[in-house]
């Protein structure tokens, strides 16, 4: 698989861009290219939301750094992102839900101040108008419950603030839902824990199950009256991450209607990276944690770290090279378990190592060429790059509607 | 004079039922005249302030019933012709930091949750046009009001986001100061706004939030008179020059309000209206104290409780002769008094109901109609009576909106 890369590459260099666009330029090509400009690209997983912090980001122009901004999105064909309003998971009660507020400020200013390309989206529909206006639609998840403070109303709150997914869990365990990453406490969900998830489904605030325990998810499937979301998690057939997903478990998010977004990650799409990364740093948690007694709460400076890190582990040959194929490997995967109805996008992009070949979001249109390669149809790729996230979206809302009207 | 009252009251109920209900709508038994009636219950009603929010956190009450304590429900707001009523976000101004952000909000969802439960009676509105296709709807208005800049935690983005869950207007301070702004009951700290306090103004502008100067200092309110691009209210205070208490404004304060568009609404607090009863209560510094042990034993730490049972047990005081008796009527004074001053333009109604102590004859919400009936008889005109009912708030509302748009094109 590396090869085609290699041979892109060399492709590029030999005979220039123009040539390589007409050795390429079959007819797949155009159609995918076409095809992906024309739909909803919806990814649900993207932390940039931490970058607004950063005196040196502007989401506005194109950044020498990251994965995202509007020009990128647009050369990318990404339309509709979710901002991830994410705080590291030890921190709880109060403070996390006033950090939680600042986040979901920082992106409803961010889409105020470039109102001429993003609409902030509450709901499905106001995805596709955002779409027919030609602009991207910005909505807000919340990575980790443990930011709504243990306070049902909180949570309310976020949802009217717009919030349309909430993540169970970070990487620690929430004082109610136990996280994959961490020693089981409460058996997945406490009590509180089914509350919260009811109550999610009553505001129509989507369930995540990204990141939480496997008890945790299957306590959810069946709390839940509306479909879950899996915003960024791979699966575990293909690499064996605690963060990824079972065969069994993406059997039973399908059964429910539910959707995984496929993590570009790279410890969660290659088992070769993540043997090696698991040598090299005890973990993606136990990584983090030492990156962070250098960056304190400077979670660009985390980003950066880490990347440098993997970089130059890479280079030394301690990291195994890692392309952005797996991601179509994991996307088949999931579509052949269980039919393209149940598998979209959550690229991790701003928050994740990216593999070679997906440096960010201009690499996009790739993913939906390879598939169409692979002998895809239009539709299910419609349906894979955001027609299933939206219809989620919708089932959400009307579980939400039956449940208000009943009370 | 209660007495005439009563035996008036009891004329006309004999007049009833020897006439038929016709005349006893023309002159009903509570003594409010038709005109009255039919101007009053035409009108847009607004009352800026009402701490019926800490309510909703006690599990025995219910907004949609008649209660038989506090001042506010939903049968008694349509019984007294409210059209929009602003419910209080309020916690303690000692409470500051992240845990005032947390509490807040959990305010506002109670706030949310109740006009989601009572959906045919109650919707949420942000604007002045809102609140006039509420009324169009025969749906009250709720509205919320932030009563204490300690609740944002230093922090404007908390401040825009509450804006964003309604919040229309923030009082600068509560009884504390907040970390930014001083305090009329509170010793000055910040010589008024601090340079953070303007920038709050300076935002709240932007968001086409009012600004309320309720509470604050003389200073700060000096301040924001500077500072605000907008129009600010007083969401419920009264007229120093009849009651001295630091919570009311001197005349030169309402003209100065007025002179920027404000408006002074009136509160009906009995320590707010009557010296007389602000001189007993300073007599006697020991009732204070007991009254507040009183409360303490009838309700813990329940906030929403402590609000009903302070009015009950300071009744009882006046009941038995150790505070004086304070009549509603005390109201209609302090609104003609700033009316004299400022102009029919700048007056309005702020009640305080369930957060203070209510005057003789404006026990609750269903009594509003005898101020459109006094004032009626005070001789103001029906477009004047709308005014102070009213349409002085919305005219503030629209102006204060009007300008947060005109900023937010020029950013």
């Amino acid at each position: 698989m590396r090869q085609v890369r290699v041979s892109l590459i060399a492709c590029l260099l030999v005979a220039g861009f123009l040539f390589c666009q007409v050795a390429t330029g079959d007819d797949i090509a155009d159609r995918a290219k076409k095809l992906h400009f024309s739909t909803i690209v919806l990814d649900t997983h993207d932390d940039t939301t931490q970058r607004f912090f950063s005196k040196d980001f502007d989401i506005g122009k194109r950044n020498p750094d990251g994965h995202i901004d509007i020009p990128r999105m647009r050369e990318g064909g990404m339309n509709a992102i979710f901002f991830s309003i994410w705080i590291d998971g030890r921190i709880m009660g109060p403070a996390a839900v006033q950090k939680a507020l600042d986040q979901i400020d920082a992106v409803h200013e961010n889409v105020n101040k470039y109102s001429k390309d993003m609409a902030f989206c509450r709901t499905a529909e106001e995805v596709r108008r955002a779409h027919a206006q030609g602009k991207i639609a910005a909505l807000i998840g919340v990575e980790g419950g443990h930011m709504i403070g243990n306070d049902i109303r909180v949570l309310r709150m976020f949802g009217d603030l717009g919030v349309r997914y909430m993540t169970l869990t970070h990487f620690y365990n929430d004082e109610w839902a136990d996280s994959s990453t961490a020693k089981p406490e409460h058996n997945g969900l406490t009590d509180f824990g089914k509350q919260v998830v009811r109550e999610m489904n009553r505001q129509g605030i989507m369930v995540d199950i990204s990141h939480v325990s496997d008890k945790t998810f299957y306590d959810a499937l069946e709390v839940s009256k509306a479909p879950l979301i899996a915003s960024h998690s791979s699966c575990r057939a293909l690499c064996n991450h605690v963060r990824d997903m079972s065969d069994d478990m993406i059997k039973a998010l399908a059964a429910k209607g539910g959707v995984i977004q496929i993590n570009y990650e790279k410890s969660f799409i290659d088992q070769a990276y993540k043997d090696a990364s698991d040598k090299l740093t005890g973990g993606v948690v136990a990584m983090m944690d030492e990156f962070k007694k250098e960056c304190g709460d400077n979670d660009d400076c985390m980003n950066k770290k880490m990347n440098e890190m993997t970089e130059k582990a890479t280079a030394e040959g301690k990291l195994p090279h890692v392309s952005w194929e797996r991601i179509i490997d994991h996307i088949d995967h999931a579509v052949k378990l269980v039919g393209a109805d149940h598998v979209g996008l959550g690229s991790d992009f701003d928050g994740a190592n990216m593999p070679e070949g997906m440096d960010d979001v201009t690499h996009l249109p790739q993913i939906t060429e390879a598939l169409m390669r692979k002998g895809y149809s239009d539709e299910d790729l419609r349906k894979i790059l955001g027609g299933n996230l939206l219809r989620v979206m919708e089932q959400n809302e009307a579980v939400s509607r039956e449940m208000r009207a009943a009370q | 004079m209660q007495l005439s009252g009563v035996s008036k009251a009891l004329l006309v109920a004999g007049m009833c039922l020897s006439t038929g209900m016709m005349l006893a709508r023309a002159i009903a038994v509570d003594g409010i005249s038709e005109r009255a009636r039919q101007l009053h219950f035409s009108s847009i009603v607004i009352d800026t302030h009402d701490d019926t929010t800490q309510r909703f956190f006690d599990p025995g009450f219910d907004l949609g019933a008649r209660n038989a304590l506090g001042s506010i429900d939903i049968p008694r707001m349509k019984e007294g012709g409210f059209g929009a009523i602003f419910f209080s976000i309020w916690i303690p101004s000692k409470i500051t930091g992240p845990e005032a952000v947390k509490r807040a909000l959990s305010q506002f969802d109670a706030v949310h949750e109740q006009v989601r439960k009572h959906s045919n009676d109650l919707i949420l509105v942000t604007t002045a046009e809102g609140i006039r296709e509420a009324h169009k709807q025969g749906k009250i208005a709720a509205l919320i009001g932030v009563e204490g800049g300690h609740m944002i935690a230093s922090d404007l983005a908390v401040l825009r986001r509450y804006a964003s869950l309604g919040a229309r207007y923030m009082t600068l301070t509560h009884s504390g100061n907040a970390e930014w702004a001083d305090s009329s009951t509170a010793k000055s700290e910040h010589n008024g706004l601090s340079e953070f306090g303007k920038d709050v103004v300076r935002e709240m502008n932007r968001l086409g939030m009012i600004v309320d100067v309720s509470h604050v200092s003389d200073k700060t309110f000096a301040d924001v008179l500077e500072v605000s691009k907008a129009p600010v209210f007083a969401s419920h205070s009264d007229c120093r020059a009849i009651c001295d208490a630091p919570r009311n404004m001197t005349d030169d304060m309402i003209r100065a309000l007025a002179a920027k568009g404000g408006v002074i609404q009136v509160n009906y607090h009995v320590g707010f209206l009557s010296q007389e009863f602000r001189n007993a209560e300073k007599a006697h510094p020991e009732w204070d104290k007991a009254i507040a042990l009183e409360v303490r034993k009838r309700c813990g730490d329940r906030q929403g409780c402590q609000l009903i049972e302070g009015d009950r047990v300071t009744r009882e005081y006046v009941l038995r002769g150790d505070l004086p008796r304070v009549e509603w009527t005390k109201i209609i004074g302090h609104i003609d008094h700033a009316v004299k001053i400022a102009g029919i333009d700048h007056v309005g109604l702020g009640s305080d109901f369930d957060g203070a102590n209510m005057p003789f004859g404006m026990e609750d919400a269903s009594k509003l109609p005898r101020i459109t009936n006094a004032l009626l008889e005070k001789g103001y005109s029906e477009g004047d009576v709308k005014k102070i009912l009213g349409e002085n708030t919305l005219r503030v509302m629209a102006e204060v909106e009007r300008v947060g748009h005109e900023l937010n094109a020029a950013k």
